[in-house]
């Protein structure tokens, strides 16, 4: 279960580009903050899927960013399973996993090689290191292929390896950032279903994607940020009566508009 | 946390010994290159000096006419061949294009000015690029000869018959150099320059690539995120990753000082004169203290190219500051180069040039062991707190998650 509460992060303002040494020095001196993040609260149960929606600079990445630990918030907190992210940020990498576009694999080492390091790296002893990951390789059907250097794979089993090292401590709530992103049809849905397999087997799934038929199929519920701010929380049917679009694109829009009319009101 | 450490180190070393241009820096350019290098130099040298020596220069005499007796003293030496040449007027040219390595140009009536007790000037045409010139200082020695033959047969007209007696009336007063320096260092000072110089470079260039890899190319491959959402804390990750690139600097510097210990060895029995002397008087006791100095080196060549490297977004952006970065390491290791620069306290305190120079004097054996350990313990210290620095720089969000 994932609780968010006032989350918000702010970086220093970039100004335009310094005309002079002393715009130079100002922009190093400068207090300015935007805020990527500002005041986002949800809450996502566990056995259900969230999904994290917005156009893109709305600030998704950097709160998964917050929620994986990767970040540090400039204010309000969350808890993830009941352990709070700003205290005990290592007791959270220890159940989260976190799955995005970019397979970020490391191509001269082995499928294998790369799951047993992401093990070790977790502080899982050798015996279960080594049954989780024939767990894994079975179950991702990753056999033919483990002992091949990642540079030689193709996208397909590159996102194999991947949600592998996701898993390789069995997370209780699992990020996926964009991940069909790239992938070919065939790719894409072995994705989805493992997506709605983490559901099945009860576990807590925040899933941010542009794809609107990803969402209508996989969410229970969405959250939908623009610059920062949530502007809708509630679910597909929610959405949908209180757009009044039957669409899921459309209803995605149709809360856009209506957000932005009511912050320039 | 060591475990982890460790886990990040050996997983980092087993992908650089996966890749080719890590293993080009770090193995093959020392092993193969130095002793080619060291190889193209002393057959260079030993070229040149048997040229220098066996050439037979080509020479044309103006006004030979004038002064028969040092034309000849040329045509009867048989290093010396006269050419055909034109034009008084096209000597400069005839030289440019190697038609002439030399011309003497005698004055009219040199003879006769002679015989009456008077001076003369011979104007010597010859390319002065050079220095030392092997021209100037052959033709030099003919005209010299023919000089003294000239002066004696004077001084032996004013009365003074012996040799010895001319010799005291030319120069009442001799010195008698008596050096204090041992040849090795001398030949030290002179040679020693080069090697600190080379062992520099080639740690830094092993440490380069493997840094950059490992920083901004992983930021760039995106493991770096995945990484950074292990439950581990960030300066075990730099510290792993530190080691990595300090065993590939360390490594390329020992390659380095290895192979031209066995070329060395191999070359000692080939060579002879000055050469042969430095490479024999340095001990093995010396190239451990060479390696001992370039271990803190190698750490300080670790930690700033990773601080750069994780800086930059990308391999391409952390190669465009790498360079830079060089020029901060070449340069000082090439002061230590310079003659007028000699290892003191003052120079002692400077981080590189320090090593360099420390280096050299090991070479010379003339080392202060005082100042040894003052070497490497400031370069210890400034070592480390380049790592501490790279641990905080590496534990800042701006530097990991930079737009």
């Amino acid at each position: 279960m994932i609780e968010v509460c006032g989350l918000s992060k702010s970086f220093k303002e970039r100004r335009k580009k310094a005309r002079s040494l002393i715009g130079l020095l100002q922009r190093f001196r400068s207090s300015e903050k935007f805020f990527a993040v500002k005041d986002v609260s949800f809450c996502a149960e566990s056995g259900t899927i969230l999904g994290l929606l917005g156009p893109n600079g709305a600030g998704k990445t950097t709160l998964l960013r917050m929620l994986s630990t990767a970040l540090k918030p400039s204010a309000g907190t969350a808890n993830i399973d009941g352990v709070d992210l700003v205290k005990n940020p290592l007791e959270v990498r220890k159940i989260i996993g976190f799955l995005s576009d970019n397979t970020g694999l490391y191509g001269r080492l082995t499928a294998r090689e790369m799951i047993e390091y992401y093990g070790k790296l977790h502080g899982l002893d050798s015996s279960r290191l080594h049954k989780r990951m024939d767990e894994l390789f079975g179950v991702l059907e990753m056999t033919d292929f483990v002992d091949k250097r990642n540079d030689s794979l193709s996208s397909g089993m590159k996102q194999k390896v991947s949600i592998a090292r996701t898993l390789i401590n069995d997370p209780d709530v699992i990020m996926f950032d964009e991940p069909t992103t790239g992938l070919d049809v065939a790719a894409a849905e072995a994705i989805l279903k493992f997506i709605e397999s983490c559901k099945d087997r009860g576990k807590t799934v925040i899933f941010c994607t542009h794809h609107m038929h990803e969402v209508d199929r996989l969410c229970d519920k969405v959250v939908v940020l623009d610059a920062g701010r949530v502007c809708f929380d509630g679910t597909i049917e929610k959405m949908h009566k209180q757009t009044g679009q039957s669409r899921m694109d459309k209803a995605f829009l149709a809360v856009l508009n209506s957000g932005r009319a009511y912050n320039a009101a | 946390m060591r475990l982890n450490i460790l886990t990040i180190y050996l997983k980092e070393m087993k992908e650089v010994l996966r890749d080719r241009r890590t293993l080009v820096f770090m193995l093959v350019m020392p092993i193969v290159l130095v002793p080619l290098l060291m190889n193209l130099l002393i057959g260079f040298v030993a070229k040149a000096e048997k040229k220098a020596e066996t050439e037979i220069l080509t020479y044309v005499i103006f006004g030979a006419e004038n002064l028969p007796e040092l034309a000849d003293e040329f045509t009867n030496d048989e290093r010396f061949r006269k050419v055909d040449f034109p034009d008084k007027e096209e000597i400069p040219a005839g030289i440019e294009q190697n038609k002439i390595r030399f011309a003497l140009v005698i004055p009219k009536k040199a003879a006769q000015n002679l015989e009456k007790g008077e001076k003369v000037a011979v104007q010597l045409y010859y390319n002065n690029a050079s220095l030392p010139s092997m021209v100037r200082n052959r033709a030099g020695e003919v005209i010299q000869r023919f000089e003294n033959r000239l002066r004696s047969s004077r001084l032996a007209s004013l009365g003074l018959d012996t040799s010895e007696q001319q010799e005291n009336l030319i120069n009442p007063i001799t010195i008698e150099e008596k050096g204090t320096a041992k040849k090795r260092e001398m030949l030290g000072e002179r040679m020693g320059g080069i090697l600190p110089y080379l062992f520099i470079i080639f740690c830094l260039m092993g440490s380069m690539y493997p840094a950059i890899d490992l920083g901004a190319g992983e930021k760039e491959r995106g493991t770096l995120e995945t990484l950074l959402l292990a439950p581990i804390k960030r300066h075990q990750i730099v510290l792993g990753k530190f080691f990595v690139v300090f065993t590939t600097g360390v490594t390329a510097a020992l390659l380095s000082i290895t192979s031209i210990g066995i070329m060395m060895t191999i070359k000692l029995k080939e060579i002879s004169g000055e050469l042969h002397d430095v490479f024999a008087s340095i001990s093995v006791v010396d190239l451990v203290l060479i390696a001992a100095m370039l271990i803190p080196m190698a750490a300080i060549f670790a930690s700033l190219l990773l601080s750069v490297s994780v800086y930059a977004k990308s391999f391409k952006e952390a190669s465009s500051y790498c360079g830079p970065l060089n020029f901060l390491a070449i340069v000082p290791a090439f002061i230590a180069m310079l003659p007028i620069v000699k290892l003191d306290w003052y120079w002692a305190m400077v981080p590189i040039t320090n090593v360099s120079l420390a280096i050299k004097e090991l070479i010379k054996g003339t080392m202060n062991y005082q100042m040894l350990i003052a070497i490497l313990g400031s370069s210890v210290i400034i070592a480390g707190a380049l790592l501490l620095f790279c641990t905080k720089w590496f534990e800042r969000e701006a530097v990991l998650f930079r737009e």
